[in-house]
């Protein structure tokens, strides 16, 4: 298994580096039959495996963000609704 | 060769039963055609020939051949002299095997499940022997799987269905995958509640017994009801484990996985997001990174990136950048940066019912849609308020003994006008900023009940954010503890306490998402114990009987 893993290893740094050269537009364009897909959780085989097998590189800490609030007054999305408040009186 | 083959089936089944040889018991009893040895296809003519489907007396001619060749299954003596009941119930099910290869059709999808469904109960009274019946387990869970893939195939032709819906007699409405997984339930039952164990159901850091098959059961069964639609059925198998189930950790890798998978979708559409995730996050972590199995860890991923999204935990690069997650970054990164920022607008128009978004049928396919539109609009709110407060808030000076505060009148007008804007037409995704100037002025949406369409006296409803609702939404959101102040109902003000202490008056009165919500879920649920996962060993196999309202025997 050890071998398999280190091809999913270099899967993932493929995807990576494939993202990283075009940016997002690489992925975007897809055709959306891709994106069908069977929801159905598939069987494993009956032979067990190890904890080695289950590794990302990196580990699995980090995978999820807990402080995202966005401080950015001076984006767009920030600017127009500064407009409109203002409009209205309503800037400080 | 009349009877050979019948005879020496029935003989290679009696060795393996006396070598206690369970595996051996499955190669032998293989029902899923077509075979690869030929001499099924001889056992099956001389079955044809010899004890044909239109004669009557055929089943019990055959029951008594296997009777009189499969000797192990009479009265016996274990080693220690004690005595050993009889297993008819395997000899009947040894007749039903052979019944099956013999009349099965595969074109004929409902008969089928019909002989199916016989064999696989058989098997059930087979197996609740309590020394021999173990011997069955493997080719029971075999055809468990087989009878799993018939029913959910069947399922899936309602014309078929209901043709057995209306044969049925009994008054239940149950469909065809819900009889399925009944049948295995059986079985998972019988494997779960085995008293032939050492106490607790774990020898040597194994499962004992038939307590092997506990998980692989349930899996067969949790797979039915899933792909039928039938969640709420897969409570009781729940219940059953957290009653009686040795710890999930002795269990083999892929029955964990596939358990825990199944277990966290049911917290998951039981809105319990923060035992989903604890589930699915676990599952994640014990699946193997090999590419051949992806399709679960991107199943497992997807749900779990869900229920964290609900409670305020984004996913990072990291996620994004997994093989798994492919196409995850189109699909979800729009939605959190649209609860980042408080952008109303861009999630109204996402989440619209009409499913004019490019991934909302994909997402109502995968059953998340309703959970991200409903759980996710206060997260998106809680922004909002956070953002006006940061354009329109009130910072006190050094010399005011006022606290921070944001006028509500602010809010109302930021929502409306987000309202609006999502409501203008066309209703295309605004990924990245503004484009309305040449667009026709955004009029709010109307609603109008479809019974009442045409009439002259109805006049569509149409929302419009005010004061009132502003500030009751102001209030939920103190409630839940994501926003953090109160309210002046008089001065419609939002007030907020302990900016020194928190470092900032936004820090003080926002505080972080996460944090609130999984502290707040634990609290709930009284620890991190979810239902369904047991984690450790239980007194006796079996949670504590409450004998306080029991009475004596023979009261």
């Amino acid at each position: 298994m050890s071998g398999a893993a280190q091809g999913s290893a270099a899967t993932t740094k493929a995807v990576t580096d494939d993202k990283s050269k075009n940016g997002e537009p690489a992925v975007e364009k897809k055709p959306a039959a891709q994106l069908e897909e069977d929801d159905e959780f598939e069987d494993f085989p009956a032979e067990d495996w190890t904890e080695e097998d289950t590794q990302i590189p990196g580990g699995n800490t980090h995978l999820w963000e807990e402080s995202w609030d966005d401080d950015d007054t001076s984006d767009e999305f920030a600017v127009q609704l500064r407009e409109e408040l203002k409009k209205l009186g309503q800037t400080k | 060769m009349s009877r050979q083959l019948v005879a020496t089936f029935c003989h290679e089944v009696n060795t393996a039963i006396g070598n206690r040889d369970a595996l051996k018991i499955r190669s032998i009893l293989v029902l899923e055609p077509p075979f690869a040895n030929p001499v099924y296809y001889e056992l099956i003519e001389e079955l044809r020939n010899e004890y044909p489907a239109d004669d009557d007396g055929s089943e019990d001619r055959l029951e008594g051949v296997i009777s009189a060749s499969v000797t192990e299954t009479d009265v016996g003596e274990d080693d220690e002299g004690r005595p050993i009941q009889s297993w008819n119930p395997m000899v009947v099910f040894l007749a039903a095997w052979l019944t099956f290869i013999r009349d099965v059709d595969t074109s004929q999808l409902l008969k089928a499940y019909q002989a199916m469904s016989e064999v696989q109960s058989k098997g059930n009274t087979a197996l609740q022997h309590p020394t021999k019946g173990i011997l069955v387990l493997p080719t029971l869970i075999s055809y468990a799987q087989i009878f799993a893939r018939l029913a959910v195939a069947l399922d899936r032709q309602p014309e078929l269905a209901q043709v057995a819906l209306a044969h049925s007699d009994n008054d239940k409405a149950e469909s065809l995958a819900e009889k399925a997984a009944n049948v295995v339930r059986q079985g998972f039952l019988t494997c779960l509640s085995d008293r032939n164990t050492v106490p607790g159901g774990i020898k040597d850091g194994r499962p004992d017994g038939k307590k092997i098959g506990v998980y692989n059961m349930a899996n067969v069964c949790l797979k039915i009801l899933f792909q039928s639609n039938k969640l709420d059925n897969c409570s009781m198998i729940f219940k059953n484990i957290d009653a009686a189930s040795p710890p999930l950790h002795f269990y083999p890798a892929g029955d964990r996985v596939t358990y825990l998978y199944y277990l966290g979708r049911y917290h998951f559409i039981s809105n319990n997001f923060y035992q989903a995730q604890m589930v699915l996050q676990q599952a994640y972590n014990d699946t193997p990174t090999h590419e051949n199995f992806m399709k679960q860890r991107r199943l497992i991923l997807l749900y779990l990136l869900v229920a964290n999204l609900i409670l305020g935990r984004f996913p990072s690069e990291r996620v994004y950048a997994r093989p798994e997650a492919m196409y995850f970054r189109e699909i979800f990164q729009p939605i959190t940066q649209a609860i980042r920022k408080g952008d109303l607008e861009a999630f109204q128009r996402m989440m619209n019912l009409d499913l004019s978004w490019e991934y909302a049928a994909k997402l109502c396919r995968w059953k998340v849609f309703y959970q991200i539109g409903n759980c996710c609009e206060t997260l998106v709110y809680r922004s909002l308020y956070r953002r006006v407060f940061l354009l329109a808030g009130k910072q006190p000076g050094p010399m005011d003994r006022a606290p921070p505060s944001l006028d509500l009148n602010a809010v109302v007008i930021a929502a409306a006008f987000l309202e609006k804007r999502a409501s203008a037409s066309p209703a295309k995704p605004q990924a990245n900023g503004w484009s309305f100037g040449l667009q026709r002025p955004p009029t709010p949406p109307a609603y109008i009940d479809p019974d009442f369409e045409g009439m002259e006296s109805a006049t569509p409803y149409i929302h419009q954010f005010d004061i009132e609702e502003i500030e009751g939404l102001c209030a939920s959101l103190i409630l839940e503890g994501i926003i953090s102040g109160y309210i002046s109902p008089k001065l419609k003000k939002l007030a907020i306490l302990g900016a020194k202490k928190a470092g900032s008056p936004v820090k003080a009165g926002f505080p972080n998402l996460w944090q609130v919500l999984s502290t707040k879920k634990r609290e709930q649920a009284g620890g991190d114990d979810v239902e369904g996962w047991v984690k450790t060993q239980q007194a006796g196999g079996g949670k504590v009987v409450r004998l306080a309202s029991a009475r004596p025997a023979g009261s």
